[in-house]
């Protein structure tokens, strides 16, 4: 249907205002009317129209190019086309010049104008399907998009529901893979903050001083290099939702400025000395166990108690086997769909053995698995066969070739020393490859103190 | 009892396309249709354009319009045009009493073709149909074969079919029966 676009024709001739308005009106849009320039802009000042029709010769007031000009300032995108009779290639180049989209020389031929239009309603349909399509993207993690028959699934989802609109601090803890940033976005997504930005941040990513201005900012001159004053993901998240991805991994003096923010909602940028006041809810994520660090003394136990407000305990996938079928056929149809393959399911045996499997890497490594039997599978179903190599993995783990004598954390460097070679330093490929996510992997890279490319 | 009018803007008006027209409306909308004598429209022309001007000639068709006209169809010879477009076909009152329709640029003689007494009538039908259903409150068609379909050219037009799609077929009934019952 075209009469959801609304045109607006602007002309101090009403003979030539109405008409044309009349024409655009059987072609089924939605026309207004203004016969000046400053009307055009008061109309313009309450919608935005997909098209405007503007004269070139208004006489007193505005004229068509400072009405144009003062239509763009209200709307920058705005299709502007200039209708003008006297066919000089001045006015041509002064309209394009300014901004007009097309200009038409009156009277003009009907299909001219008639294309014209099609073709800048042809764009705004696809400006319009891709707002839609983004915005479904953005929403992509919700809470009943969670895939599970898991009853302590469905308990906890329905917590994230319940707790989706408060501002309280969420701390999920669970394993690598579990899903812990999936879960935090359905939080976000369910509650009054969707549309406000997500910002996540992997605090085992960075060092202690990049993680601090990363978190809060900086000031022009706070150190060198600092050449312009930056926002932190505090101020970027201002309005939505921070997560905080293995905050168990931050340092002691970051957890007391954290405590800091999660006690004031403000904080100091790095170098600066005005406070900045922030609302941000936090959602925090962890796959060590937090209580265990603060017994040991590694973590503040203020901090925990204000991160711990609603506490997520995701399971392994190991105690929710009942959902590896569900999980690995959904995996097949989003991958069939994405790498072009017409693989269909996946067989009973396989499957038996995927339910068999621990999966240490939980529902992430079920993911790698699903696409890397895909990749070399030739059939339309998964058979065992196509997952040997989870048997080999585990076989592989049980006969070391290290000679006996070498420790274990130094097997665990050399390996990862050795796979970041072969993925020459590509961090993504290399956690895929070893099968832990991306911070496990940059953590031991920072306690082994591997030298990265 | 209300009825659909069909007549030609002076004497001039080619008989056949009206008989025709009188035809094709009579078996499309729901009105019984009555034939009337219209006046010339030599006060809607335009000496710089050379042309009549629609928007003058729907004017006094609202005026002369009679009190028992559910809609009124006017057809003339003359080339009409609006101010901003270098002619229309027709013009028509949206969701309106009256439309009008030329047959200046129907026949195969104004674009320097030998003349096609058949090919002149079926575009008549066409644009008759296309205007009528203006005033019932059908907008432009997007498929291509439907008589409500935008034609800016007579090829467009050819393309058409002398009838209207199921969709405008069923706005048009119900519009029709509300429009009646008024």
């Amino acid at each position: 249907m075209k009469t959801h676009w609304h045109i607006l024709v602007v002309d101090d001739e009403e003979v030539m205002c109405e008409s044309l308005a009349a024409w655009l009106r059987e072609d089924g849009y939605s026309v207004d009317t203004a016969s000046s320039g400053r009307a055009a802009v008061d109309k313009a000042t309450g919608r935005d129209y997909a098209i405007y029709f503007v004269d070139l010769k208004m006489p007193g007031g505005l004229d068509g190019i400072e009405t144009m000009m003062q239509i763009r300032r209200l709307h920058p995108d705005a299709s502007i086309i200039i209708i003008t009779a006297y066919a000089t290639v001045d006015t041509a180049i002064t309209a394009i010049k300014e901004g007009a989209q097309e200009y038409i020389v009156k009277p003009c031929n009907p299909e001219e104008i008639s294309l014209l239009v099609s073709r800048i309603i042809k764009v705004k349909n696809l400006q319009r399907e891709n707002t839609i399509l983004r915005k479904k993207l953005q929403r992509q993690y919700c809470v009943q998009d969670v895939i599970s028959k898991n009853p302590r699934m469905h308990e906890l989802l329905k917590l994230c529901d319940e707790v989706s609109s408060l501002r309280s601090t969420v701390l999920i803890q669970g394993e690598s893979g579990t899903g812990k940033e999936m879960i935090a976005r359905a939080i976000h997504n369910a509650g009054d903050r969707a549309s406000k930005p997500f910002v996540a941040v992997s605090c085992a990513a960075l060092a202690e001083t990049l993680l601090e201005s990363e978190l809060f900012g900086y000031e022009k001159g706070a150190f060198t290099g600092a050449s312009q004053q930056k926002a932190g993901k505090f101020e970027m998240a201002d309005g939505g939702t921070i997560f905080l991805d293995e905050i168990g991994d931050i340092s002691p003096k970051l957890q007391v400025d954290l405590l800091r923010v999660l006690q004031d909602r403000s904080f100091y940028r790095v170098g600066g000395g005005q406070e900045v006041r922030v609302d941000v809810r936090v959602i925090a994520a962890t796959h060590v166990n937090l209580q265990e660090a603060v017994g040991e003394g590694k973590f503040r136990d203020d901090l925990f108690y204000r991160l711990n407000v609603i506490e997520i305990r995701l399971p392994p996938l190991r105690e929710r086997r009942e959902d590896v079928p569900l999980l690995a056929q959904h995996f097949l149809e989003r991958l069939a769909h994405e790498l072009g393959k017409d693989v269909r399911e996946i067989s009973e045996d396989a499957l038996k053995l995927l339910m068999d499997h621990d999966w240490p890497g939980n529902v992430r490594e079920l993911e790698n698995a699903v696409e890397r039997a895909m990749v070399t599978s030739r059939g339309k179903t998964l058979g065992p066969e196509d997952f040997a190599f989870l048997a080999q993995n585990g076989a592989s783990t049980k006969a070391p070739r290290f000679p006996v004598g070498v420790s274990l954390q130094e097997m665990e460097k050399q390996l990862i020393t050795v796979t970041l070679d072969r993925t020459e330093g590509n961090i993504k490929e290399a956690a895929s490859v070893l099968g832990i996510d991306r911070s496990t992997l940059y953590e031991k890279i920072k306690k082994y103190e591997i030298p990265r490319g | 009892m209300k009825y659909l009018y069909v007549g030609g803007l002076g004497p001039a008006a080619d008989r056949e396309a009206l008989a025709r027209i009188r035809e094709r409306v009579a078996a499309e909308f729901p009105a019984p249709v009555r034939e009337i004598e219209l006046p010339d429209v030599e006060f809607a022309y335009d000496v710089g354009r050379r042309q009549h001007k629609s928007i003058e000639v729907l004017e006094m068709l609202a005026r002369q319009s009679p009190p028992d006209a559910h809609k009124l169809l006017a057809v003339t010879e003359r080339d009409l045009f609006i101010p901003v477009l270098t002619f229309v076909f027709g013009q028509a009152q949206l969701n309106g009493r009256v439309a009008v329709v030329s047959l200046a640029r129907l026949r195969q003689e104004f674009y320097g073709l030998p003349e096609n007494r058949e090919v002149f009538l079926e575009r008549v039908e066409k644009e008759a149909l296309h205007e009528t259903g203006h005033t019932y409150g059908l907008v432009h068609c997007a498929d291509g074969s439907c008589a409500m379909s935008l034609a800016t050219n007579v090829r467009q037009i050819d393309r058409k079919r002398a009838a209207f799609c199921a969709a405008c077929e069923g706005h048009l009934r119900r519009g029709a029966e509300r429009g009646l019952r008024e």
